[in-house]
């Protein structure tokens, strides 16, 4: 019993956020290289050089850092991506924890990572540092209302709040289809979270780094890490909400899972790359006048396609 | 066992982050202080980072607010909308359009914009 409910799941999210997070960085590099940045070494041999480039580093600090809440900022992000990935079913029985309420707890997951990137910029007492925090903060809480719509979206026609249950409701037809702002909307949210590409206003390259400027060494190593876990964990969550999960023929359920997390990533990676960083003082207005009255729509529409 | 599981990965993802970075960094000598100025560019620290800034979104923060209490309800409500059918569309329909009005009054006054 310990073995099945405690090292099992344990084992898993480990390996499936690890594996994740180089295939995130690998994949990223294929893309810039196809896009024509020029890239240094192999698209997969750079990320691991570059880690071990970090960890060896020499790491520089601030005056008077908030120490603790410094080296504390980017574990808890990791772990946040960790808890994520942990209620995400990768087939009817192999779930690392099968939560009632695990639509809840990702929305808790997503609140909380606008406070600890706050917490990693303002723990840095410089300047761009703080900047990076605050404008994050006006992103955070802009996206988390339309995640929320959207997941309750999903969470409608399986009456449940538990993502199993939410991958069982899409055996006749997947969500992507049944609710088609839904995946679009929610890919926003994923990029603002890990403010991944268009959304990188906390670590953007106009802030010199941001909340990340001062960062060097194995805690910047741990904070890139984090926020590609962070991007795997959300396209987890993605895959079952919207693409079915385990659902799929021929292909055993997890593997189904891993590929529409892949695709996930890869859909995220090229609009990463692609699209241009949003102006943060637009952002704010985009998201609660455009992006939030659309997902209304999109919960009225899977409320009225839930009750046919 | 589901939320002891879930706390004991939350413990184990936080207690690697701390490792990969206190093994590393427990033998780095401490950078000398000119060194550790703020970055920057170049230029000299003249104002504190923890001066007074105007947080110009903090209308909206309370906007968000009134949705976030909203949330709280909509969870069970989803649990339920099949069951109770129409009168739960109706039910969440008057409290989403009374709290749109906000939104639509908000924007009028600006409270999305930050110059």
């Amino acid at each position: 019993m310990i073995v099945n409910e405690l090292i099992l799941p344990v084992i898993l999210v480990t390996i499936v956020l690890v594996v994740g997070a180089y295939l995130v960085a690998v994949i990223d590099g294929m893309i810039a290289a196809a896009l024509g940045t020029p890239q240094r070494g192999g698209a997969w041999l750079a990320p691991l050089t570059q880690g071990a480039w970090l960890l060896t580093q020499q790491a520089n600090a601030t005056e008077a850092p908030d120490w603790r809440a410094w080296r504390l900022a980017p574990a808890l992000y990791l772990a946040l991506a960790a808890t994520g990935l942990a209620v995400v079913p990768f087939s009817p029985t192999l779930i690392p924890t099968d939560l009632v309420t695990s639509v809840v707890l990702w929305g808790s997951v997503e609140a909380l990572a606008t406070v600890v990137i706050f917490l990693h910029g303002w723990s840095a007492n410089t300047l761009l540092a703080l900047i990076g925090a605050y404008r994050y903060v006006a992103l955070g809480l802009s996206y988390i209302l339309i995640s929320m719509f959207v997941l309750i979206g999903v969470a409608l026609p399986a009456e449940s709040l538990q993502f199993s249950q939410v991958v069982a409701s899409q055996e006749g037809l997947w969500n992507v289809i049944r609710q088609p702002l839904g995946l679009p909307l929610f890919l926003i949210v994923g990029l603002g979270m890990t403010f991944w590409g268009p959304f990188n206003l906390a670590d953007s390259r106009d802030l010199a780094g941001g909340t990340a400027s001062t960062v060097s060494g194995p805690s910047r190593l741990v904070w890139e890490l984090a926020r590609a876990a962070m991007l795997v964990a959300f396209s987890g969550v993605a895959a079952s909400a919207f693409l079915g999960g385990w659902l799929g023929p021929w292909l055993p359920g997890p593997l189904w899972v891993m590929l529409k997390m892949l695709g996930v990533l890869a859909v995220l990676l090229l609009l990463g790359r692609l699209l241009p960083r949003v102006q943060p003082e637009r952002c704010v207005t985009l998201m609660w006048v455009v992006l939030l009255p659309l997902s209304f729509v999109d919960l009225i529409w899977a409320g009225v396609e839930a009750l046919l | 066992m589901e939320l002891l599981t879930l706390f004991f990965i939350l413990l184990i993802a936080a207690g690697l982050g701390l490792l990969i970075q206190w093994l590393p960094l427990r033998r780095q000598p401490m950078p000398t202080y000119p060194q550790r100025a703020p970055f920057l560019g170049g230029g000299l620290p003249e104002t504190h980072a923890w001066s007074r800034f105007h947080v110009r979104y903090y209308p909206m923060t309370l906007l968000l607010i009134a949705f976030e209490m909203e949330m709280m309800f909509m969870y069970p409500w989803a649990v339920v909308f099949v069951e109770q059918g129409m009168k739960a569309v109706m039910e969440m329909g008057m409290f989403l359009a009374i709290l749109s009005v906000g939104i639509v009054y908000g924007w009028r006054e600006g409270v999305f914009k930050w110059q």
